[in-house]
């Protein structure tokens, strides 16, 4: 037990309940008191695909500095249901503490070396009300005892939680009054420096991305409900009136990426997001994007699959199918961001890439990083720039042949200028079958005619084209650590974050590891391969069963990382995996080989 | 009335000869003149079939995009742009099989888009399969002994689903089929006008229709009367053109959803936001 203050601290705490308890609810209260105490969050919601009853869980790692991942074990755990005891009970760190209502958990094989705290919770909710629910509302007030947090400020955090149901909103303060003065018996069991001064920002990537997209000007929405890319929507609609989204809940998600496409031709800065099985849905209207040459961002908030698969899990599983969609070569760029605060950027820089090369990009988010987990955002900037690229919003003589604008010309970066529709003078079809430089068909009185193969070459290769320019915006990824290292971990968005909480214990025990930090996922600029070859030696991290980002840097540079750590059982990375696979790598126990 | 040279196109309709496309490509034209409306405020949207090639050969804004997926695109459109009169072009096999979905649901929601379907039940540019309004008994490359299939009706799934203008018109009488887009575009919401456009190389049916017309204003049909409606949409021996149903005491997705955001449109709001709306973003978040 650390009375103490005793330098840069962190902590976990884990709540685990039923389905129905409010856990959810309970976990962003206290991670709100932590972020209202000037600490640095991250959490994971591990919920499960039902509305009551079964096994949730929320996790909170909250440090005095920056905290990327989820920690290290479980320093307290509140225990709700006999089920939050059995799973988690063995995963709390020595110096922990375990925080059970007896009536409710029969504790067993209690761990050495962890305070066991047994607490009335239910009891003392119906001290204040006929509501039992509310020995979450307890459990936080113990908690914020323990930990020696203010009680004012956990009061003020629940009343602003309740502020919509007065009713129930005096009775809950109470209940956590309660819970906080029981917990004085214990003493302290952890406390951090706290500064109740410092208000810090938390989101989890959906909210972020959302955020960023209508700060980039994305004024048009489109969804059909789908864990975990749904609280995007209700971001959306929640927030319409007040930024002016138009909201568009279609039918299903081929309706939703058509209606997207729609509204991006005709000049709005338009959005949709699903996840993987969605995606699979709109994979034909995105190849059609990229033949009218249509700017486009769809976002997939990716889960375990394949098929309906998890839908509350988490994976990195998706990324082949977004190198694949749909059919032919076309192009497109793949950003996958590694945190919520990234996607906050990522949205604004998918806008402007997708309409200064008129194509799609798709925006790879996880469930590990996306309804599932919220983090600590500093330092939004606004004010970043809107890049429209080349819209024509004034008819000249040389813009058309006297009927057609000359939509699809041949341009030495393959991106054409484009009018929106509303412009006088300037009408096109944007078409998806081939075509020429004014929009006629290539494919029907023309096709196979010797100028209609010449121009179905042309075209195809103006499209194409664009990838070389757009591969020289995309950025290298981030080197974490030492420049110089005996291994470099190689990941792709969120799993760089349980990395970055890795490296420090690695360096502690005398390792010399780096990490790249790829979010630019394609098409890669053709410098990473010198980064890749100067690299002593490599290890790919990633979740998903066939190391699909290994593959990609195979494909396109020919380098073969042989070392990997791939997890797929539907959890995110922990840090103490990483720690623990690296070692045993470095130490010659274990090399997983690559098919 | 404006010019109709002003719609003119330098593609040539690439349609069989006496294909009913031709008709209401005609009264489509001849419809837009008449409103007075210029080329650069109609967009088009079309999907895959003869008549989606409809598009290239009217000089307006034009999409011609996916199998079945016009509407949708129509729908974002309009969303994003209201000032634009949009309009959708299609077949059966695009609207009535592939995309039914689509026309359901955008019939429902009442999205201000005229939805014009060349019905020619057969699919034509595939060469001649069954299409979902094909009917019983009609033999086609995949109904080689005549259909079993009992076909879909558009116009009485339409008036269960709640749209608010249904029509029919025929290719051969473009003066009404003119007319029927007009009143489609002046109507506050959804309109469906099923025009019947004979295809001539696969499903003739020019003698059939002409034996079986008539109009539904020589009967007196009142278009307010959805159970009357609905009788005539299930005649089999004749085929009534004009307007079967109408209604505009449900106000269109387009009025409801601008009435409820009234700041700026998608298309010309492409902004930052300010200092206040990030402050109010922000506190959501604390």
């Amino acid at each position: 037990m650390q009375n103490e203050y005793n330098g840069n601290q962190d902590v976990t705490v884990r709540l685990g309940a039923a389905a129905g308890d409010g856990i959810q609810s309970a976990g962003e209260i206290l991670m709100k008191i932590f972020s209202r105490s000037g600490l640095y969050v991250s959490t994971y919601n591990g919920n499960q695909s039902l509305i009551r009853g079964g096994h949730v869980w929320f996790h909170i790692h909250a440090g005095e500095t920056r905290v990327y991942s989820l920690g290290y074990g479980i320093d307290h755990l509140v225990a709700l249901t006999q089920l939050a005891y059995d799973e988690h009970f063995s995963s709390v760190n020595q110096g922990g503490a375990i925080i059970y209502d007896p009536s409710a958990v029969k504790q067993h094989d209690f761990p050495a070396g962890v305070k066991k705290i047994e607490a009335p919770l239910t009891k003392m909710a119906l001290n204040h009300d006929k509501r039992p629910i509310m020995k979450n509302t307890v459990a936080i007030g113990l908690l914020g005892g323990l930990m020696g947090l203010d009680f004012g400020l956990i009061g003020r955090v629940i009343g602003e939680q309740f502020a919509r149901k007065p009713d129930v909103q005096k009775s809950n303060v109470e209940a956590a009054k309660e819970g906080y003065e029981y917990a004085e018996q214990f003493g302290i069991t952890k406390r951090l420096r706290y500064d109740y001064g410092t208000k810090r920002t938390f989101m989890h990537a959906d909210y972020a991305l959302a955020l960023g997209a209508v700060a980039a000007g994305c004024r048009f929405y489109a969804a059909y409900p789908m864990s975990p890319a749904s609280p995007i929507v209700h971001w959306m609609t929640a927030n319409a009136k007040k930024f002016g989204i138009r909201v568009f809940l279609g039918e299903d998600e081929i309706a939703v990426v058509n209606s997207t496409i729609g509204a991006s031709f005709a000049g709005a800065r338009a959005m949709c997001a699903t996840s993987g099985g969605g995606f699979s849905l709109m994979q034909e209207a995105i190849g059609q994007a990229a033949m009218t040459e249509t700017p486009l961002v769809v976002v997939d908030v990716m889960r375990a699959g394949p098929s309906t698969g998890l839908p509350t899990k988490t994976s990195q599983g998706d990324l082949n199918m977004v190198l694949g969609i749909s059919h032919d070569d076309f192009p497109r760029a793949i950003i996958a961001p590694k945190s919520p605060e990234d996607a906050f950027y990522t949205a604004g820089r998918a806008f402007n890439l997708a309409e200064k090369y008129q194509l799609p990009v798709i925006v790879l988010l996880d469930f590990a990083i996306g309804d599932g987990g919220y983090a600590t955002v500093e330092n939004l900037n606004f004010d970043f720039a809107i890049e429209r690229g080349k819209i024509v919003r004034e008819a000249t003589q040389d813009m058309h042949n006297g009927v057609w604008f000359r939509r699809y010309m041949l341009t030495e970066d393959g991106v054409s200028p484009r009018a929106l529709p509303g412009t006088p003078g300037l009408m096109y079809v944007a078409k998806t079958d081939e075509h020429d430089e004014w929009g006629h068909d290539l494919s029907d009185v023309l096709a196979g005619l010797k100028e209609a193969v010449n121009m179905r070459e042309k075209q195809h290769e103006k499209r194409m084209r664009k990838m070389e320019y757009l591969a020289k915006e995309m950025r290298l990824p981030e080197v974490f650590g030492p420049e110089k290292a005996d291994l470099t971990l190689v990941s792709w968005g969120s799993s760089a974050l349980p990395i970055r909480e890795a490296l420090p214990k690695l360096w502690d025990k005398g390792l010399r590891v780096n990490s790249l930090e790829f979010t630019d996922v394609y098409p890669l600029r053709a410098d990473v391969r010198s980064l890749l070859m100067e690299a002593h030696d490599l290890m790919d991290i990633e979740v998903n069963y066939t190391a699909q980002f290994a593959k990609l840097l195979r494909r396109e540079f020919g380098v073969f990382i042989e070392k990997s750590y791939l997890k797929y059982d539907g959890e995110p990375i922990y840090p103490a995996e990483v720690v623990k696979h690296v070692e045993d790598t470095l130490q010659g126990k274990e090399v997983k080989q690559l098919a | 009335m404006l010019n109709l040279k002003l719609y003119d196109s330098d593609v040539r309709p690439d349609w069989c000869p006496g294909c009913g496309d031709f008709g209401v490509l005609a009264a489509l034209k001849n419809a837009l003149a008449t409103l007075e409306l210029p080329p650069d405020r109609v967009q088009i949207s079309s999907g895959i079939g003869c008549s989606s090639n409809l598009p290239g050969y009217i000089k307006t804004y034009g999409h011609h995009g996916l199998h079945g997926r016009p509407l949708p695109i129509a729908i974002g459109i309009k969303i994003a742009n209201p000032n634009l009169v949009v309009i959708v072009t299609a077949g059966d096999g695009d609207e009535y099989g592939i995309g039914f979905n689509h026309v359901v649901h955008a019939a429902r929601r009442n999205h201000d888009v005229k939805l014009i379907v060349m019905n020619n039940e057969i699919y034509g540019l595939t060469t001649g399969q069954l299409s979902p309004t094909s009917k019983s008994g009609q033999r086609t490359k995949t109904s080689p002994d005549g259909s079993i299939i009992y076909p879909l009706n558009p116009l009485s799934t339409l008036l269960g689903a709640g749209a608010t203008f249904i029509a029919r018109g025929f290719s051969g009488d473009p003066k009404q089929l003119s007319m029927l887009i007009q009143e489609a575009i002046k109507h506050r919401g959804f309109a469906l006008v099923d025009a019947i456009s004979p295809c001539v190389t696969w499903h003739d049916i020019y003698d059939e229709v002409r034996r079986k017309m008539y109009k539904l204003e020589d009967v007196k049909h009142d278009p307010s009367d959805a159970v009357a409606a609905y009788h005539r949409m299930n005649e089999s021996e004749k085929i009534g053109l004009g307007i079967y149903y109408r209604t505009e005491e449900r106000p269109s997705f387009e009025e409801l959803m601008h009435s409820e955001i009234t700041s700026s449109i998608p298309a010309e709001n492409v902004k930052n936001l300010t200092k206040d709306q990030i402050a109010q973003a922000l506190a959501q978040f604390q």
